[in-house]
């Protein structure tokens, strides 16, 4: 009869389960980024009503927001080979899917699936930023552009940080999804050594402590980076 | 010089302004006076495209542009010929004062850093704001506040600056810090067209007090004919209720 719990057990994998951290980080801080290009494009669509593009910018976030994560991870990881293979067959081009790895498709799927939550984040942060500051930016004579880049999106990142913050921490953790495509990051990693002795509970509390540890790494970042965008509010310049 | 003909605007069903006529000459000031709602501030934010007016013409200078006929280009001459001070100051809350200034003068007038911080520091003494150059609005008071935005639009040398109720937002003990400096550069020869409900203010300062109701200048003279001796049985209505207003004693 073996322990009950095994601390050994789960000691000695720690150093396996962390290989799993490269993709981890990979997956979220990419997919936050690619996200964030598409959220702010999103946003400004919306703000501004482009015709047509805002129909498609409201369909998109209503779907992506309002599935499973899991049921999109499933469907680019089907999806995808299946439209190559259509492409293919249509231009007589021969896209390899199979060269294609799995971290890939979910990189497109976290990416498209932040964009879309980080398109309603961004566009409260935009909207929120008092009106006349756009107005006084143009009395000024700077165009929409200038005006957006140098006065209201520092604004709206104020406003925005503790949001993307808060965000970013969920899809770290949602990024443990992406096993079931079969990347290797850190729950993929858990599971291995689990399923390698039967030990799965010892296994997944590493996997636990490790999200954990990283997300209070995170968090102490964020406090920093508030304490930076927030400075006109310390009054003056040192 | 500024020149406008014939401005109308309307927002969905109200008509608010009628076809505006109005003259500043160069180095003029003239206060823009008038009820709520008579279409002062909609008429300063169509001079310089806040707001499109629906026809009309107006000159700024050496340019001209029609109502009909309004591209990013116009709006970029336009804007490049005026400066604007709003009631609720407006400044860039994520700027320092000292940055208030030079923003534009960098961003848009092409200056060098070094240049534009001198021209920023130079206007921000004129208002006698210096000792608060490196201050984030948050830290300033309204009359403050109110001094930077006209140091930003004397910085940029316009050739028009527009005031839409400069002081409406101050505490009272606030505003004269901040009709000081208008004083100032309307003795400095500024162009500048007012809208105000400081009376005494108009008729110390402007050279010109035009009256509008009802979405139209209905006259503009010199402060003592337009105060004393208004032509319209609606202005001299105006004017009383406004006398009126302050001889109450308590």
């Amino acid at each position: 009869m073996g322990k009950i719990f095994d601390v050994e057990f789960m000691i000695e994998i720690i150093p396996d389960i962390l290989k799993g951290i490269p993709y981890t980080m990979t997956l979220a801080v990419i997919s936050f980024i690619v996200g964030l290009f598409i959220g702010l494009i999103g946003a400004l669509i919306k703000i501004y009503k482009v015709p047509v593009l805002r129909f498609i910018t409201g369909v998109y976030v209503s779907f992506f927001r309002g599935t499973p994560l899991i049921v999109q991870i499933l469907l680019f990881y089907y999806g995808i080979p299946i439209l190559l293979r259509i492409i293919n067959q249509r231009f007589g081009t021969s896209f390899d899917v199979s060269g294609v790895p799995a971290m890939v498709f979910m990189l497109v799927a976290f990416s498209v699936s932040s964009g879309a939550y980080l398109t309603e984040s961004i566009r409260a942060a935009i909207i929120s930023v008092d009106k006349g500051q756009l107005e006084s930016a143009y009395s000024v004579g700077m165009n929409t552009t200038q005006a957006m880049i140098r006065i209201v999106l520092p604004q709206a990142v104020k406003v925005a940080l503790p949001v993307f913050a808060n965000f970013f921490i969920g899809l770290l953790k949602d990024t443990s999804l992406a096993f079931a495509a079969s990347v290797t990051e850190i729950m993929g990693q858990a599971k291995i050594e689990a399923g390698r002795a039967s030990r799965f509970f010892e296994a997944y509390i590493d996997a636990a402590l490790i999200y954990w540890a990283i997300c209070i790494i995170f968090e102490f970042l964020v406090v920093r980076m508030e304490r930076n965008v927030r400075k006109n509010e310390r009054g003056m310049e040192k | 010089m500024i020149d406008i003909r014939g401005v109308q605007k309307s927002f969905k069903n109200t008509v608010v302004l009628r076809g505006v006529n109005l003259t500043v000459e160069e180095g003029e000031t003239v206060a823009l006076i008038g009820s709520s709602g008579s279409g002062k501030s909609t008429l300063l934010r169509c001079i310089n495209l806040l707001e499109t007016p629906d026809h009309g013409s107006i000159t700024i200078g050496d340019y001209k542009f029609k109502a009909h006929d309004i591209s990013r280009h116009t709006k970029k001459e336009v804007r490049k010929r005026t400066g604007m001070v709003f009631q609720n100051f407006g400044l860039f809350e994520n700027k320092t004062a000292l940055e208030n200034v030079t923003e534009a003068l960098i961003i848009v007038q092409k200056k060098k850093k070094a240049e534009a911080i001198e021209i920023g520091r130079y206007y921000l003494d004129k208002v006698g704001m210096i000792n608060r150059a490196d201050y984030y609005p948050i830290a300033l008071s309204g009359g403050q506040k109110q001094r930077v935005a006209i140091a930003r639009a004397l910085a940029l040398n316009p050739q028009i600056i527009l005031f839409d109720e400069p002081t409406s937002a101050l505490d009272p003990e606030l505003v004269q810090e901040v009709l000081h400096v208008i004083k100032q550069a309307s003795d400095e020869k500024m162009t500048m067209l007012i809208v105000t409900h400081e009376m005494d203010f108009a008729r110390e300062v402007a050279d010109k007090v035009a009256f509008m109701d009802e979405g139209v200048v209905l006259e503009a003279a010199p402060p003592e004919k337009l105060f004393f001796h208004p032509e319209h049985e609606r202005t001299k209505q105006f004017i009383d209720r406004y006398m009126q207003r302050f001889s109450y004693s308590i």
